[in-house]
Order: C-alpha cells, then structure tokens, then sequence
C-alpha cells in the first residue's frame, strides 16, 4: 500500500506572486461593534498613561515632604482630576473584564508538563484575585484597616 | 529600529502582560480612594495623612520585605508599559505599519523613562 502523499506535492515549483494586502482598518471601522470594542480597548493605553504619570508625580510630591504631598491631594479635588478618575476607573474595569475573558482562551494546551486549569477556574480565579485585592487596597488606603 | 524592537519583543511583552494584570488588579483600589473617594470627602482625609501615606508607601513585611516599595513600583511602572503598547497598537490599527519603527520606540522610551522616574521616586522615599 502507497504511503501517505508528500504535503506539498502538489505545490508549484515556484511560490507564485504573493498577493495580500497589508492588514488595514476598513473604513467602516465605526460601524462594526468588534472592532469598536477592540479599538476602545487599544485606547484604554492612554488612560493608563496618564494614570500612571500622575501616580508618579504623587509619589515624588509624597518624597518632597508633607507640604507638597498635602498640596499633591488638594490638587486631586479639581472636579478635572475627579472626572478623569471616574473615566480612568471605568477603563480599568472595562480591561479586566476583557481581559479576564480572554485570558483563558491564550492559554496554551500545556505549560511544560502540566495542562492549564479549565478556563472557568481560571476566569473566577482571575476575578477573586481582583476583587481582592481591590478590597483590601481600599480598605488599606481608606484608613479601615492596618 | 524595528529589528531591535522585534529582539526586545519578550521584555516588552512581559511588561505589558503585567501592565494588564498585575497593573489594572492595583490600579482598581487606588484610583477609587486617591482619586475619587478621598476628593469627594468620603474618605477621612487623615486616612492619607504625610504620617499615614508615609508609613504605608514605606512599610516592610514581617521586616525583610519592603511591601510598601515593591506594590507602589508595580503600580508606577506596569501601566505605562500597558499604555504604551496599546496606543501603538492603536496607531498601527490607524497609521499602518511604516512607522512603528519610530513611534512604537517613542512610546517605548516615554515608558522607560517614566519608569525610571517612578523608580527614583519609590527609591528615594
């Protein structure tokens, strides 16, 4: 019986000419809710720049004393600053509930010789961590505890 | 400036991967009390006093782990790197690729340098 035929058997000699186009955004990209979601997604980066940017800045005000921290959280209660916050935390909410729903499916089928958890586990694992660690943060900086 | 762009691939995506988990699980609690609940005054303003703020940003575990460092340098510098990769990820979805060469290194360097800052700043308290 004649073995299994060679894959590329029936291949061209030459490669022919390739005729993809490089990847582009269709114009359309506004009415398709995907690639909106994906796009928004993308944009969160810049919230998180700023965020961290402003963090830095609150920490160096924290290194240059108490008059410059205090003067640091006074600036903090321009509505600007407060508006933004409430933007800022609605885009880390909306990464993590994204990102927790993808970050099981970019599992690989196994990391050495173990296999990854179901994605389930891994879904409200994620979730118990984050909320965890949110509760405990708040309760640490708002003063309840420790 | 693409081919070392692509050699640094891993390092870069390490960060982002971490700006995206490590930084948005810290980022949570800390913009809802500094950046909202404090401001709108319902949080006690004495929960972060220069004293109290002080004491937590430089509090060592159990006396041989500066927990208080470590978590402000996590939360200082992973977003960045999640920013960065996404707005040129951003730019590429709108620009194209010709010249991710150029700003994918930009962003990258604007996060390298606000890293170094907020490791000087966590160093330095």
């Amino acid at each position: 019986m004649a073995g299994p035929a060679h894959p590329d058997a029936m291949a061209p000699r030459k490669p022919g000419r390739t005729r993809t186009a490089p990847p582009q955004t269709p114009a359309s990209w506004w009415g398709s809710s995907r690639i909106r979601t994906y796009l928004l997604f993308d944009a969160t980066g810049i919230i998180y720049f700023l965020v961290g940017f402003l963090a830095i800045g609150l920490i160096s005000d924290l290194g240059n004393g108490p008059i410059a921290w205090h003067r640091a959280l006074e600036r903090l209660g321009n509505p600007i600053y407060i508006a933004f916050h409430v933007l800022s935390l609605a885009a880390v909410i909306f990464v993590a509930v994204r990102f927790f729903r993808l970050f099981p499916k970019a599992q690989p089928p196994r990391i050495g010789p173990v296999a990854p958890p179901p994605g389930p586990v891994i879904h409200v694992t994620l979730y118990v961590v984050w909320i965890g660690i949110t509760v405990l943060m708040t309760a640490i900086l708002a003063g309840v505890i420790f | 400036m693409r081919a070392l762009l692509l050699k640094l691939e891993p390092i870069i995506w390490l960060l982002f991967g971490q700006g995206i988990l490590i930084g948005t699980m810290l980022l949570t609690g800390w913009i809802l009390v500094v950046g909202i609940l404090l401001p709108l005054g319902i949080v006690d303003p004495v929960a972060l006093s220069y004293e109290r703020a002080h004491g937590l940003a430089t509090y060592w575990l159990f006396g041989i782990l500066p927990i208080g460092q470590l978590v402000l340098a996590a939360l200082l510098v992973l977003p960045l790197w999640k920013g960065a990769h996404h707005v040129r990820s951003m730019l590429i979805d709108f620009g194209g690729g010709e010249r991710d060469g150029f700003v994918g290194s930009l962003l990258y360097a604007i996060a390298l340098f606000g890293s170094v800052m907020a490791i000087m700043a966590v160093v330095r308290l």
